[in-house]
């Protein structure tokens, strides 16, 4: 039965509390990468040439790539396996050459059923500062 | 067919096999060097008994995971997803497909040697206008038992066609 460390000290969480950040320049070997392993093969993603043929620049990232890199980042801070809830709305498009960065911002905390629960505010953005993705995950404190 | 006729419909069944090899390559697309994916010393000094799942790798399970001797009978009878059939309906007139929004709730953690069992329905069908287009949501809910029939994670999937 799996006991997940947890990373998280409930009573040094707070309010406003900002996660490490994750930076990634996104290539098109990721969207190759995540491509073959996640068995999402629109074309949209990985042939550019089919991807200039629909009108596009090139190719541009799956959704759920930027979805695992904030994810990524989220487990980084609060440990595999502690995640209770996360969710995301995706507003913009990623291309290659963008360089990503994780937004995580704490925005409550609660001692619940479940356990102690940390709430925050998960955005993924470029170098811009534009929105790929917004969303919150509520994650477990010791 | 209205809409409402396809809300409660099934989407799909799979039996789930959490294997090594797909929780560490997923992991490394994602470029997640967190070595509880790939290190099974690693893992147990998290807390595991092996690699535990990536937050994201349930929404892949159905590529990775599925092998044809043990899958349930098809609660679609053949039919496949209706979701693919709704949004290939509503392409006939152009637009555009968007995944919009993706939700997990997590109910127990999920690690290497599981077996999943995923049921899908198509739980909510809407319309909305949007700078006089209309945008169609279609709302898939996925729950992934455990073999004891206890739920692990609850995926709820979004998808949105935008007329032209």
């Amino acid at each position: 039965m799996a006991n997940p460390v947890l990373k998280l000290k409930f009573d040094d969480i707070n309010e406003g509390d900002e996660a490490p950040v994750v930076s990634h320049e996104l290539t098109r070997t990721d969207l190759v990468k995540y491509a073959g392993a996640s068995g999402d093969f629109n074309p949209m993603h990985s042939d550019e040439v089919a991807a200039q043929a629909a009108g596009l620049p090139s190719v541009f990232g799956h959704g759920m790539f930027s979805m695992g890199l904030l994810g990524r980042a989220i487990t980084d801070w609060a440990g595999a396996g502690n995640l209770k809830n996360y969710t995301v709305r995706f507003t913009k498009q990623t291309w290659p050459g963008e360089t990503l960065s994780t937004k995580i911002v704490v925005t409550g905390k609660e001692e619940t059923d479940e356990g102690k629960v940390v709430t925050a505010e998960v955005t993924l953005v470029n170098q811009d500062g534009e929105s790929k993705l917004s969303g919150t995950t509520k994650v477990l404190a010791a | 067919m209205s809409f409402d006729d396809f809300i409660g419909k099934p989407t799909g069944a799979n039996t789930i096999h959490v294997e090594r090899g797909s929780v560490s390559r997923f992991a490394d697309a994602l470029t997640d060097s967190n070595p509880v994916y790939s290190d099974l010393n690693a893992a147990k000094e998290a807390g595991f008994d092996a690699p535990p799942l990536p937050p994201t790798w349930t929404f892949a399970s159905a590529f990775l995971g599925a092998y044809a001797e043990d899958q349930p009978e098809d609660p679609t009878g053949g039919e496949g997803n209706p979701m693919m059939k709704i949004m290939r309906g509503l392409m006939k007139d152009g637009g555009m497909v968007l995944h919009g929004e993706q939700e997990f709730q997590y109910h127990q953690p999920v690690q290497c040697g599981d077996v999943l069992h995923g049921e899908g329905k198509i739980t909510d069908i809407y319309t909305k206008e949007s700078k006089g287009k209309v945008m169609t949501f279609v709302v898939m809910e996925t729950v992934f038992k455990n073999d004891a029939g206890e739920p692990v994670v609850t995926e709820i999937f979004n998808l949105i066609h935008r007329g032209k």
